[in-house]
């Protein structure tokens, strides 16, 4: 598994799989910087639509500040799409997958209470680790650059 | 103090606006479900206020044509509404997805040979009412207008056959037996509710 949260060799395919407890590591390894994570799927088509907007978001504000990861709900037998799509997306941040067991409600729940678990699914921290915005559904270029721009001032 | 007095200026508009308002909170467990008439793909008025009279419990499902968890769910949606209509229970299942129109929504019940009641949201009202954010979500409201359940079918949309905890059944079973239900609020993954 990569321990980076920025810019890795082998973006282009998963970083691994992550439960409650491996997400909250996750995230805590990338404190210090604005934390974006974003929460597809394969067969999500507006997860699809935004995460091209999302590796453009990552290019631009990667040296201002910002930490950039994906995490994929897809099951393990669509790991192939997985795979494929990351190779098409090129994204410049470490993507992991939810891994599969245990109830979903414990891990969408330790994300954030509020979440009904609808994809896509953004959440934001701020440099100190604190969670500060959550975005449901699929966003425009302009409302990720503008809740990345709010925390990086 | 201003903001309380402006918290509360707020709790009056809302209370005022009642059900007729898209509120940014759905209904919370044991409180009243929000009423709506909406027409079935069949072409007839479908009202919960009646729905609620002649049945023991309504079980609203937010349903959608092409999420894949959704469609996962189609051949439990079917078995369930079988089953439970013979004991007094009315399935409805609700589109709000503005991407897709009533013909596809028609067509996709067809094929999946569901006999419950499917109903077309314009304009995603109903999902707002409720605050409905994905497919499939469920609600269930009891015959005093009560929200009585909240969430997922289940725990496992993949493997039907190794699912360990049916949260629909449980709550249905709970409420036909007269108990309460004991597990009201679940949460599952799902496709956002594509809103217009």
């Amino acid at each position: 598994m990569s321990s980076s949260v920025t810019a890795a060799p082998e973006a282009s395919k998963l970083a691994g799989e992550v439960d409650p407890k491996g997400y909250a590591a996750a995230v805590a390894k990338a404190r210090g910087r604005v934390v974006l994570v974003n929460f597809w799927a394969t067969w999500c088509v507006p997860c699809r639509e935004e995460y091209p907007d999302l590796t453009r978001l990552e290019k631009a504000y990667r040296g201002k500040g910002l930490a950039v990861l994906g995490i994929s709900i897809d099951s393990a037998k669509d790991l192939a799409a997985v795979d494929k799509f990351l190779a098409k997306m090129q994204p410049g941040f470490p993507n992991y997958r939810k891994a599969s067991g245990g109830d979903d409600q414990i891990f969408i729940e330790s994300v954030d209470k509020d979440w009904g678990g609808e994809l896509p699914f953004t959440v934001l921290y701020a440099r100190d680790g604190r969670k500060a915005k959550v975005l449901s559904g699929k966003q425009s270029y302009a409302t990720f650059e503008a809740a990345v721009q709010e925390l990086l001032k | 103090m201003k903001n309380l007095r402006t918290a509360l200026s707020l709790a009056a508009i809302l209370a005022i606006a009642g059900t007729g308002a898209a509120l940014a909170d759905g209904p919370a467990i044991g409180a009243n479900a929000p009423s709506f008439q909406l027409t079935t793909i069949d072409g007839k008025p479908f009202s919960l206020a009646d729905a609620e009279k002649s049945n023991k419990a309504v079980v609203l499902m937010f349903i959608a044509t092409k999420c894949p968890y959704s469609n996962a769910y189609n051949d439990r949606m079917r078995q369930m509404a079988a089953d439970y209509s013979k004991k007094g229970i009315l399935f409805v299942g609700i589109n709000s997805n503005n991407t897709e129109p009533e013909a596809e929504v028609k067509d996709h019940a067809q094929k999946n040979k569901w006999d419950f009641t499917v109903v077309k949201d314009p304009g995603n009202k109903v999902a707002d009412l409720y605050d409905a954010k994905r497919t499939p979500e469920v609600f269930v409201v009891g015959p005093d207008g009560k929200l009585l359940y909240h969430g997922r079918i289940d725990e496992n949309y993949e493997e039907p056959a190794k699912v360990t905890s049916p949260d629909l059944k449980n709550a249905l079973d709970q409420i036909l037996s007269g108990q309460s239900v004991a597990k009201t609020e679940t949460k599952a993954f799902g496709c956002t509710i594509k809103r217009a």
